[in-house]
């Protein structure tokens, strides 16, 4: 067991090096990325807020709370990217017969396909995504304490699983379309739309959707409600008997993280290869 | 067959649900207030379907077309066909985009009209203009993406960039978040660059936003961008295409 770990352990620290290296070998591309991912967040926030600073406060949210919802939105989002973008594009390894590779080693199919491939450059959404969210702490006067910090931590672990989690169950289903399911753009544009603003903006079916079938809503909506203490407003659905909000995002990220690891391989059942 | 088929209804419900998030955003900001800047909510559900309408026939491929061609080599063999080898990027754009019309454009007009609101122009007058004015657009679009696009001959990565130009255009546009809630001294800037000219002032038109006078200077500078643009295509076109014939040579 523990040798396994070792080994494990010995192939992700090559692979990153890998990773490092290829990536360090186009320097215009991280510069590109560096200034691209910045834009759409850095920008794509500031209409927010002139928006939201115009008509006062969106269901009881201001641009400051904005800052901090938006700021972890994006921070996971940009963890997820580097961990697991390849959810994304599963569908292109399904149709070019990429898992023949994988599963003739003798290690886990679902581990080689998340750590054979770091998205170091995730870390150009991971600087805009702090920038906007130390803005948003110090402009809603955000009270750090220990417990603050583990809260943080246990939410921003929960949200990346939570979003890992469900990019690999849709691409999963290329396992059954066998397509490319190439809907990265919309992915994102989803997870943008339900992360990034008050939920209570939604109806009340949708919320219910977005909080018990696809919890998206744990992600960012309840835990940054609850740690800014937001109520009032339009009613969000009474979640307050989970408790701790954070760490019902960690133990939701995990759930999620688990079902899809299960999907994964029902799905790996079906895989026919390239050419078929 | 199911590929294809999933894939175009997958791209419908995305749209959908990209539409119907923007128009709650709209309503729950517009729960407390009737008109801000002059705008009510009706107009601007209105505004949220035609910018969703016109992204479908704002889509081009022109920059992912070079990038691909450039990178597998077959530019080679589109340059030796006896056409503008831009010609032939434009000509498959518009094939492209009749596609799309009925595959994305007519549900989302008719879903739009079903569930958010009937998407009415301010009158028949406007409407005219909205045309007039989106073709201009459309060109002025179109121009912006395949002066990016040559820019892939050069370029080895370009995928960063092309990114960073979506986002510009998506935000800064007005094409979600119209730049009058923008501060002045933003919206002035932006007025004098040319993305505005590709959504901003079609649906200003569209809604009735502002007086006809304020509207022709407008159209004036959308005019001199789209010959600006026009120009800098035809003269980087010639240079571009000379440099690859000496690759080739």
């Amino acid at each position: 067991m523990i040798a396994t770990i070792q080994h494990y352990w010995r192939v992700t620290i090559v692979n990153i090096r890998i990773h490092l290296l290829t990536i360090l070998e186009y320097p215009a591309s991280i510069a590109g990325w560096a200034l691209s991912n910045p834009i759409q967040f850095v920008v794509g926030f500031a209409t927010i807020q002139f928006v939201v600073a115009r008509f006062g406060t969106i269901n009881g949210w201001g641009y400051e709370q904005l800052a901090f919802l938006y700021g972890i939105a994006v921070i996971s989002h940009a963890l997820s990217m580097i961990f697991f973008v390849q959810g994304w594009f599963m569908g292109y390894y399904v149709i070019e017969g990429d898992f023949d590779r994988y599963l003739l080693r003798p290690m886990s199919v679902l581990y080689q396909f998340f750590f054979n491939n770091f998205n170091i450059i995730g870390i150009t959404d991971l600087i805009p995504g702090i920038c906007v969210f130390t803005y948003g702490c110090v402009k809603v006067g955000f009270h750090w304490s220990i417990l603050a910090v583990f809260e943080l931590l246990a939410l921003i672990i929960g949200a990346t699983l939570i979003r890992g989690g469900i990019y690999m169950m849709l691409g999963t289903l290329s396992f059954w379309t066998k397509s490319t399911n190439e809907f990265s753009g919309f992915t994102q544009e989803f997870f943008d739309k339900t992360t990034m603003y008050p939920l209570t903006m939604y109806p009340r079916a949708l919320q219910f959707i977005l909080t018990f079938l696809i919890p998206i809503a744990w992600v960012s909506f309840y835990p940054a409600g609850a740690m800014l203490h937001m109520d009032g407003g339009a009613p969000a659905l009474d979640v307050s008997f989970f408790g701790a909000m954070p760490f019902v995002t960690l133990g939701i990220g995990i759930v999620v993280m688990v079902v899809a690891s299960l999907f994964f391989k029902v799905g790996l059942r079906g895989y026919e290869s390239a050419g078929h | 067959m199911l590929a294809y088929r999933f894939d175009v209804f997958a791209s419908i419900v995305f749209q959908c649900i990209v539409m119907f998030a923007t128009s709650f955003f709209w309503k729950a900001l517009y729960s407390n207030s009737d008109t801000v800047m002059g705008v009510g909510v009706q107009e601007m559900l209105t505004y949220t379907i035609i910018s969703a309408l016109m992204s479908i026939f704002l889509t081009t491929k022109v920059e992912d077309r070079v990038i691909e061609s450039v990178r597998q080599g077959s530019v080679a063999m589109d340059m030796m066909k006896p056409i503008n080898l831009f010609g032939i990027y434009f000509a498959e754009d518009l094939g492209y985009l009749t596609s799309l019309l009925f595959q994305n454009a007519i549900p989302i007009i008719v879903i739009g009209s079903l569930f958010i609101t009937i998407p009415r122009p301010a009158s028949w007058y406007h409407f005219l203009a909205f045309l007039g004015s989106f073709l201009m657009s459309f060109f002025i679009n179109w121009f912006l993406s395949a002066i990016f696009a040559m820019w892939a001959f050069s370029i080895l990565n370009m995928n960063p960039l092309v990114q960073a130009k979506r986002h510009i255009i998506r935000l800064l546009s007005g094409s979600i978040v119209p730049i009058w809630f923008f501060p002045s001294w933003l919206a002035k800037i932006l007025n004098c660059l040319p993305f505005v000219y590709i959504y901003q002032l079609p649906l200003d038109l569209y809604i009735g936003k502002g007086t006809p006078a304020s509207m022709l200077p407008r159209l004036a500078i959308q005019f001199a961008w789209l010959m600006i643009l026009a120009a800098a295509f035809a003269i980087l076109q010639k240079r571009v295409l000379r440099k690859v014939m000496v690759q080739g040579g």
